[in-house]
């Protein structure tokens, strides 16, 4: 018995240090960690030449708070199917398509909520089809949602052929998405809303966890009777209906669809869930690492732009953050295997 | 106990064809309450498909199943699990990137509210059932990545979690062959305190004298039939070695 006392006291003195030290191995401590260095530096960088690194300037405060949803509510989607080891090619397309779907529905009479609302359902359906095509042939994602992203991209420019169109809606919808409170934007509001909820789901609903189990290894999945199909097919529904979402937040705030908007996004929304610790194979990652990899890639960008870089040292740049991440990351990973 | 029990699981002629190489031919196969039984056999003999067959993975081509002597079907995963069968594979049907407790309750999540997990009480369960019922040391945390853990850790857990569900009967699909000399010696020490507590199981192993060790009954299958059953009374390691390499 007196083992077990022993026992029971080392339980209740380790989990504080132990939390602690699993917390640095999480591959999403390292780019939190890394967030915080870069925001202090270009923080500090900023009060000390408020002129020349205009960081810190209401313009570009807004600006960063307008840009990382877009791209951040797109990567929410991508990632949560990324976790149940899928890729969505489609995301770009359908984002440009959601801009489209709001303009017209809006033109031809629809009030902007119910617009929104088939706009959300359109993504949806697309998504589940992509689900479908996906589970049901065997085939990569990678593949079927490449087809799926030529072809609603070739369904937008048909539509664009039609004359060019705009959507705006009265002041109450609007506001909606573009307005502020206290300074902050709204489209980062609703970036910080859907992620709490993308959370939530994840890390804390049945479906969540059934979606980490499928990542990571699907056979075991099905083995211990998870409907692995279904929430795949879940996941990519999803994944459809953020990139909607996001295309009503740019649609709303642009005013005008053109079709070029969501060319490369995809990749880049692939790109901000692997700076986040996501793994390409699926089981790992968590919703805050989507978020600061969101912020990370637009803060990059934006502090090449402040310090007048020339554009192609953009790219340069955030190809090379994406690799040393994924070089940490595994190297986390495989460090806390042993 | 009455020795003429009707069996816990019962298989009636069942065959497997993969296309049209057969797996099984007209395979009986019984277990009792309580009975450890061996499931021996070469490589390619049937005994895997037979277990798939038993845990719902796959479906017989013909054959029927009772269980306690009622007709039973066995078309997924869910339809083992009512009957009371846990099956823990080579690779111990865990998930090594997911934590220990989304493994333990993996599709049977414990939720409060509107779906949401209950992770308070499933962890403190969890931890309850590594301490208590395979009383494994080493393991701290239910937040721990089962990928971390060692062979015999693993399987451990995967029994923890069956004893936790009530399980009537255990499928061991070569349970031994990825652990060590000291963890197969617990696992087979598990398996003897389950038998205690009224778990029955199906071994299957390529370990003469693992199965020797543990079993009641041995049933010896060759290129998809079943050709003996033997109980440990009426034979030894070396009849058992015969029988399957003379077959």
């Amino acid at each position: 018995m007196t083992k077990t006392a022993s026992d029971l006291s080392g339980l209740a003195l380790q989990p504080r240090s132990r939390r602690w030290r699993d917390l640095l191995r999480e591959p999403v401590a390292s780019i939190c960690m890394l967030f915080i260095v870069f925001q202090l530096v270009c923080i500090v960088g900023a009060l000390l030449f408020p002129e020349a690194f205009r960081y810190l300037s209401p313009q570009n405060v807004s600006l960063l708070q307008r840009a990382i949803p877009v791209i951040g509510v797109v990567a929410l989607g991508v990632g949560l199917l990324m976790i149940t080891g899928e890729y969505d090619l489609s995301v770009g397309s359908v984002y440009t398509l959601a801009g489209y779907s709001m303009a017209m529905l809006y033109t031809a009479g629809v009030s902007p909520v119910v617009a929104l609302v088939l706009t959300l359902l359109i993504g949806i359906v697309i998504g589940i089809v992509n689900g479908i095509i996906t589970v049901k042939t065997g085939i990569p994602s990678f593949i079927a949602t490449m087809g799926s992203m030529l072809l609603v991209r070739g369904l937008v420019r048909w539509l664009s052929e039609m004359g060019s169109v705009s959507f705006r809606p009265g002041e109450a919808f609007a506001s909606l998405f573009t307005g502020s409170v206290f300074g902050v934007e709204a489209a980062f509001i609703w970036f910080i809303v859907l992620a709490l909820a993308a959370a939530v789901f994840l890390h804390r609903s049945k479906i969540g966890n059934h979606m980490y189990l499928v990542g990571g290894n699907e056979r075991t999945a099905r083995a211990v009777g998870i409907a692995t199909d279904r929430v795949k097919i879940v996941a990519f529904a999803l994944s459809g209906m953020a990139a909607a979402i996001a295309g009503v937040l740019s649609i709303t705030r642009v005013g005008t669809a053109t079709p070029a908007q969501g060319l490369g996004m995809e990749l880049r929304a692939i790109a901000v869930c692997v700076i986040g610790g996501l793994f390409l194979s699926g089981g790992r990652g968590t919703v805050l690492g989507i978020v600061v990899g969101a912020c990370i890639l637009y803060m990059v960008e934006d502090v090449l732009l402040l310090l007048r870089a020339p554009g192609f040292y953009l790219d340069v740049f955030v190809g090379a953050i994406l690799v040393i991440a994924v070089i940490a990351n595994t190297a986390l990973a495989r460090r806390s295997a042993k | 106990m009455n020795a003429v029990a009707t069996p816990l699981l019962e298989l009636k002629g069942i065959s497997k064809s993969y296309g049209h190489i057969e797996a099984l031919t007209q395979a009986d196969f019984d277990i009792r309450p309580n009975e450890v039984v061996g499931l021996l056999g070469d490589n390619g003999a049937g005994k895997s498909t037979l277990v798939k067959i038993m845990s719902g993975v796959e479906f017989p081509t013909s054959g029927k199943i009772f269980r306690d002597g009622k007709p039973a079907t066995i078309r997924s995963r869910k339809d083992s699990e009512r009957l009371g069968i846990e099956t823990i594979y080579q690779d111990s049907a865990l998930v090594g990137s997911a934590s220990i407790m989304r493994n333990f309750f993996a599709g049977r999540e414990l939720t409060k509210g509107p779906g949401l997990l209950d992770m308070q009480a499933m962890n403190a369960i969890v931890m309850d059932q590594l301490l208590n019922t395979v009383k494994i040391a080493g393991i701290d945390s239910p937040d721990i990545l089962v990928e971390t853990l060692s062979g015999g850790q693993r399987q451990a857990v995967a029994i923890a979690r069956a004893v936790y569900f009530k399980t009537a009967m255990l499928l061991l699909d070569e349970p031994t062959s990825a652990l060590s000399v000291r963890e197969t010696d617990k696992l087979l020490a598990h398996l003897g305190e389950l038998k205690a507590d009224g778990v029955s199981a199906v071994f299957i192993t390529h370990n003469l004298y693992h199965a020797y060790e543990s079993c009641d009954r041995f049933v010896i299958l060759s290129r998809g039939r079943v050709i003996r059953s033997l109980t440990r009374e009426e034979t030894t390691v070396r009849e058992l070695n015969d029988i399957i390499v003379k077959n």
